[in-house]
């Protein structure tokens, strides 16, 4: 069997996607709200440096539309 | 379960590679984009070639977008928005480190990464790191002057992510270092070969067996070195440990690594970079594996000061092997095998240093340092190559010079002015060696 299928097969990335946007979506709401809170939005920044990271190692092959071309 | 995974990212790291050739063109084309939006420096260059993010449709578009040389970052630095100038993407608020290049090559160059690039770094370490088989149980020991160059700064962070426990090995000297080796029982290191020869060399003085301590595997940077099979095997045995090789530069990121299988060359990371290799002489990009050319890579994520098709000036080649590791990302064979502007001309012949510490470390009897000098005698070329013999081997003194010669003769194509020095006489070095010096210049 192929890497791909095996991996597609033990990894849901649509669903870690998901997950993924959504704690963006928080985090972002989070920085926002931070305006006049140091401590509230440098902390959401690092979160986010963080989503950032698995965007890269995840959401990218979703959402740049790898695996479908 | 976790530490039996052998890959970082079992996504990334085995997509098929024409899938893996697509994300690096979508992400191209992203971080093109976001370059020329943002970088006067980018943009007036790409404004020149009248090349714009929507002619970016195919590799083939990529190759007609116009390289970055250090020489033009140095130009452009110095200058507001100080001291990066108009390269800079982010603003300057956003930058939250600094480092700068080593200067090897001449003036160094400014490096901005605001905390995203800094975890982005810590990332492309950690594809390193656990494919060399580091894991949270290890206890990792830093032998570095932590400072303004990047090294293994980010080697620590990618340490610290994974879960290792972390010893930074700061401002102590060398012999404080190996004894807090063997008193912490740390498991592994990383440094330069020079400094990892060295460090043996030191603890031998010690009456430790570097060999005997608790160090499993080495991660090597900075030179050549680990990828140069008598130095990889000199740095092994000294330590009993597993040594592997990466590469990286503060400019565009560390992009390639040696894999546990050690298959004679590195992972190109590619999901994080774009490399391509160029003929040195017809500017050719060269797909096929066997030639030689210089690197001109992309860091595909980098935002504050963004790496698009920077011309390294590495010297590399496609291996046309696949790892039996599994990874679908390409080998280059044997490594960085030198430096587009170190391979020199001596007596008519062309010359990459790698070459003669090849020969030396792999002489019995010839300790690991060595100093090669050219200069010229009237109008001709002259090159003196200085080494030691170790303790011990001063009886076998001619039989290790006429293989000294007949190597260097078969590897180099040339002959040589040998000088024997006193063990420890020649220069120590603790970060990168400069081992070569062309006094035609």
């Amino acid at each position: 069997m192929p890497q791909e299928e095996n991996m597609e097969a033990q990894i849901n990335t649509e669903r870690i996607n998901a997950k993924i946007g959504l704690m963006k979506q928080t985090a972002e709401e989070l920085k926002e709200m931070g305006e006049n809170f140091p401590a509230l939005e440098r902390n959401t920044i690092r979160i986010l440096a963080s989503i950032k990271m698995l965007e890269i190692n995840i959401s990218d092959v979703i959402d740049l539309k790898v695996m479908n071309s | 379960m976790l530490a039996a995974q052998p890959y970082w990212n079992p996504i990334l790291e085995t997509l098929p590679h024409e899938k893996l050739q697509n994300l690096q063109l979508e992400k191209f084309k992203r971080i093109f984009k976001w370059t020329y939006d943002r970088s006067k420096f980018h943009k007036n260059l790409y404004d020149s070639s009248g090349i714009k993010p929507e002619d970016i449709r195919s590799f083939e578009d990529i190759k007609h977008v116009p390289k970055v040389e250090k020489a033009m970052m140095r130009d452009i630095q110095r200058k507001d928005p100080f001291p990066y100038g108009d390269a800079l993407c982010v603003p300057l608020e956003e930058v939250t480190v600094f480092r700068q290049t080593s200067g090897t090559t001449g003036q160094p160059v400014y490096q901005p990464d605001t905390w995203q690039d800094w975890e982005w770094w810590a990332e492309c370490w950690s594809y390193i790191l656990w494919a060399q088989g580091y894991r949270p149980q290890d206890r990792v020991f830093i032998p570095f002057g932590y400072n303004i160059f990047v090294a293994f700064w980010a080697g620590h962070y990618a340490a610290e992510k994974m879960g290792c426990e972390v010893v930074p090995g700061g401002v102590l000297d060398t012999k404080a270092r190996i004894l807090k080796i063997q008193e912490l029982e740390a498991t592994a290191m990383m440094g330069t070969p020079t400094y990892i020869l060295s460090m043996a060399e030191a603890a031998k003085n010690m009456n430790i067996d570097p060999a005997e301590m608790t160090i499993s595997k080495i991660t090597c940077a900075g030179e050549c070195g680990a990828s140069i099979p008598t130095t990889k095997k000199r740095m092994e045995d000294a330590w009993g440990a597993k040594v592997y090789d990466h590469a990286g530069a503060t400019e565009i990121g560390a992009w390639s690594y040696e894999c546990q299988e050690q298959p004679g060359g590195m992972h190109v990371n590619e999901a994080l970079f774009l490399v391509e290799i160029e003929d040195i002489n017809t500017g050719e990009i060269i797909n096929e594996p066997g030639r030689r050319g210089k690197m001109i890579i992309t860091a595909l994520d980098r935002q504050a000061q963004p790496c698009v098709r920077f011309d390294s000036k590495d010297v590399i080649e496609w291996d046309k092997r696949t790892c039996s590791c599994g990874r679908t990302f390409r080998l280059i064979k044997g490594g960085v095998v030198g430096r587009a502007d170190d391979i020199t001309k001596v007596k008519g012949v062309l010359l990459a240093p790698a070459a003669i510490e090849e020969v030396v470390r792999g002489i019995d009897g010839l300790g690991d340092e060595y100093e090669v000098v050219v200069d010229k005698a009237g109008d001709a070329d002259r090159i003196k190559l200085k080494v030691e013999l170790v303790p011990g081997a001063e009886g076998q003194a001619q039989m290790i010079e006429s293989r000294l010669k007949d190597q260097l003769r078969l590897k180099t194509n040339l002959a040589y002015q040998l000088e024997f020095h006193d063990y420890g006489s020649l220069p120590r070095y603790e970060v990168k060696a400069k081992r070569f010096k062309d006094l035609r210049k």
